[in-house]
């Protein structure tokens, strides 16, 4: 079996699905769910699921330690045409919590099996899978009120679809999906039904559940009166005032020293001096087989090395993956999302946003692929985009190489400043974001507080496992694709001439073409510059080494003074022209490595596209106005009165741009006039 | 009384969802919160928002802004 058993809620974002051992029975695991209302996309997957793929056994995972919440799916599922056999999941904790569940009664009150098993131990498994061959029809018990029920039936009378008992009580729940057979009859009878409670059916029915619930719990369950609890204990550090965020600093200090600091880069290292002498290796075997030239380069300089700047991650990314599992399973990261959750949420963000800005600042990829802590599909994109804002480690090259050579003795204070500059940029364009692209329907954050666990290693293990498997089958796709591309436009010129000058490449060419993007940045048409920045795209420590190469220099030096010296094609660039080069190259379009990231985590191209042309605009606009303002301050033409005249305009267009989102955010109960429009 | 303004430890018993985003309402009432169900508030986020309430013998964080549409009155 392949069930999840994360420690907070709505760990599987997707179906998995396999078989179970020693049977021929296909299993799904479906998202972990509350609910079958359709307002989420968890929810969504499962209905969907059900409805389309028509499952012969749902197994209901019931936590057994909150039985009064579990079950409320439970009574939803009942409703369904489909077979469902329940599983008390956790059966080992109850007795520590002084929980007593009596399954035959439960069974009894259900109309369905019920079986104690313990994923963790994994105990009394075999009874369940067992029972799935059971072929016995199972009763559905009656839950609503008398009036309910006597219109359940009426409507199931005139459905001819499967489910008639589910979606029948979806209809009296006006739920949207189930619009299509509505009917004015409908709403006749739910009008009069609504007048007997006072209040809308959908709340009616939910409270109904709950007291079919608690009258069950009551006949099946003793229990203890809690104490304070481990997890009380726990919180009263955790979540102290004082200590809290001193504690989460060390903590993410850590992950970060562990992941991106000195064992993750290490060990990146490693991977790839051995990709190196590997690349070597096949290099020569070629050689001697008898390939020629384009062909050993081929495989070398493109496939070899591209991909080889896949793998280098992973070991960094087993890493993070494994210190990500761990504050999940223990219940740690729901933590970090109250702690940080007022914060974020103005930007419409999640409190649990700021780790993965913690981790992209060593990559991107891990930083983005942390974006799955998120639940909320809008701030998990949203942060998923942002991410490659922050400089990673790779960007650090350029910005000392520029910084170094053009900024002198305040090299420091130029490289510090870009950092400010990308939380500046990141704020904006989070609060610009969330109230256009991604409109949230509100504030709100309802989530589970899940108690400390000790983790367990196996599912761990299994956890990042997969993950890892994950990335390297979709970001190592893509990235083999865009190596090669852009090794065959490097090494080949339009006359399709192998081993030209990098001058002649068609790289080069296109570059030349193009350099005009360019000019409101550096104030000059460069070839270099574009090439570079175009290379920065397999890996933005290229930027540098491709700037050495078209100075004619060897690939790995890093000296400013050899680089930008007379007769290069970068000796025109100014300090105005070198920090608008370094906010391009630090906003624009990330690696092919984060790139694919961002696919994986957006879930289509399309929208990767999207977001890769967002970033690289933001990055073009910024680098534009930066030269801009920083030539015009070299030449002595900057005018303290132009500036503060145009920042004035500037001012009121945002302000007002603001005001009209607002406006439409709050819709109609902020506004003072009349009530026609509705 | 609405449930943002209650103090840790305080118990209460909901009277009434007065929540306008019907996806928000749907979720609470999901989630448990229907009327006559009795709360507790047991923690607070270090910034004081969201809150942690425990109902139904699990523990649910909810923001403040979220809180302050639910109506409810204080049991002893």
């Amino acid at each position: 079996m392949n069930a999840k058993i994360g420690n907070w809620p709505g760990v599987t974002i997707e179906k998995k699905t396999g078989i179970i051992k020693g049977t021929k029975h296909e299993i799904t695991d479906l998202p972990g769910i509350y609910s079958l209302s359709p307002y989420s996309i968890e929810e969504d997957i499962s209905r969907k699921f059900i409805f389309d793929e028509k499952p012969d056994v749902i197994i209901n995972i019931v936590d057994a330690t909150s039985l009064e919440r579990s079950l409320y799916l439970t009574t939803q599922l009942m409703e369904l045409d489909t077979k469902v056999i329940i599983a008390l999941n956790m059966a080992d904790l109850l007795e520590k919590k002084g929980i007593e569940i009596n399954a035959k009664k439960l069974e009894e009150k259900l109309g369905t099996k019920v079986y104690k098993i313990s994923a963790l131990k994994e105990t009394g498994i075999n009874e369940l899978i067992n029972e799935i061959d059971n072929k016995k029809d199972l009763t559905r018990t009656k839950i609503y009120d008398n009036k309910i029920e006597e219109m359940i039936s009426k409507i199931s009378n005139n459905l001819l679809e499967a489910h008639k008992r589910f979606i029948s009580i979806k209809l009296l729940e006006s739920d949207s999906r189930f619009e299509e057979n509505n009917t004015k009859e409908l709403d006749e009878f739910r009008k009069n039904l609504e007048s007997n409670y006072d209040t809308d059916l959908e709340e009616v029915i939910a409270t109904e559940r709950y007291s079919f619930i608690e009258k069950v719990k009551a006949e099946c369950v003793r229990e203890k009166d809690n104490v304070v609890t481990f997890s009380d204990k726990l919180d009263k550090i955790f979540l102290n005032k004082w200590i809290a965020f001193p504690i989460f600093v060390i903590v993410m200090f850590l992950v970060y020293f562990l992941s991106v600091g000195v064992v993750g880069s290490g060990t990146v290292d490693w991977v790839g001096d051995n990709m190196e002498a590997f690349g070597e290796w096949v290099g020569t075997s070629l050689e001697t087989l008898g390939a020629s030239d384009w062909v050993n380069s081929l495989v070398v300089n493109g496939i070899i090395a591209g991909v080889g700047a896949v793998l280098g991650f992973i070991p960094q990314l087993i890493i993070l993956f494994l210190c990500i599992s761990l504050l999940e399973t223990t219940g740690y990261m729901s933590r970090i999302a109250l702690l940080f959750d007022k914060l974020f949420r103005r930007l419409g963000m999640s409190g649990k946003s700021l780790i993965p800005f913690i981790v992209g600042s060593g990559c991107s990829v891990p930083g983005i692929m942390g974006t799955r802590i998120i639940e909320n599909q809008d701030e998990r994109e949203m942060t998923s985009i942002l991410v490659p804002f922050i400089p990673c480690s790779a960007k650090l090259p350029i910005i000392s190489l520029f910084a170094g050579y053009f900024f002198g003795e305040y090299s420091g204070i130029a490289s510090a400043s870009l950092y400010f500059f990308a939380i500046l940029v990141i704020i904006t364009s989070a609060f610009v974001l969330s109230r256009t692209k991604f409109k949230h329907v509100s504030s709100s954050y309802i989530s589970e507080l899940p108690e400390y666990k000790v983790p367990s290693i196996k599912y761990v293990a299994k956890d990042v496992f997969d993950k890892v498997i994950a990335f390297i089958k979709r970001a190592g796709s893509i990235i083999l694709i865009c190596s090669i591309v852009i090794w065959f436009l490097l090494s080949f010129s339009f006359q399709m001439e192998y081993g030209v000058d990098i001058e002649d490449s068609m790289l080069a060419s296109i570059g030349k073409t193009i350099s005009w993007v360019f000019y409101p940045m550096l104030g000059q048409n460069n070839w270099g510059a574009t090439v570079s920045a175009i290379q920065g795209l397999v890996a933005k420590e290229q930027v540098v080494s491709s700037m050495a190469v078209i100075s004619g220099l060897a690939e790995d030096v890093e000296e400013g003074s050899e680089i930008f010296a007379e007769g290069t094609p970068f000796a025109g660039i100014t300090i105005a022209s070198a920090y608008a080069f370094m906010v391009f190259n630090l906003f624009s379009a990330p690696c092919f490595g984060a790139i694919g990231a961002m696919q994986r985590e957006l879930g289509s191209t399309k929208r990767m596209l999207k977001a890769v042309l967002f970033q690289t605009t933001c990055a073009w606009v910024l680098a534009t106005i930066v030269y801009q303002i920083g030539s015009r301050i070299e030449t002595g033409t900057f005018n303290i009165v132009n500036i503060l005249i145009v920042s004035a305009i500037l001012i009121a267009v945002i302000g007002i741009c603001i005001a009209k989102f607002r406006k439409k955010k709050d819709g109609c109960s902020s506004c003072p006039y009349c009530n026609n429009c509705k | 009384m609405v449930l943002s303004k209650l103090n840790v430890g305080q118990k209460a018993k909901i009277v009434k969802l007065n929540v306008q985003n019907k996806e928000i309402r749907r979720h609470l009432l999901d989630m448990g919160l229907t009327r006559g169900t009795k709360i507790e508030i047991r923690k607070k986020a270090p910034m004081g928002d969201p809150i942690d309430i425990k109902l139904r013998d699990y523990e649910l964080c909810i923001s403040k802004s979220d809180l302050s549409q639910i109506e409810v009155e204080v049991v002893k």
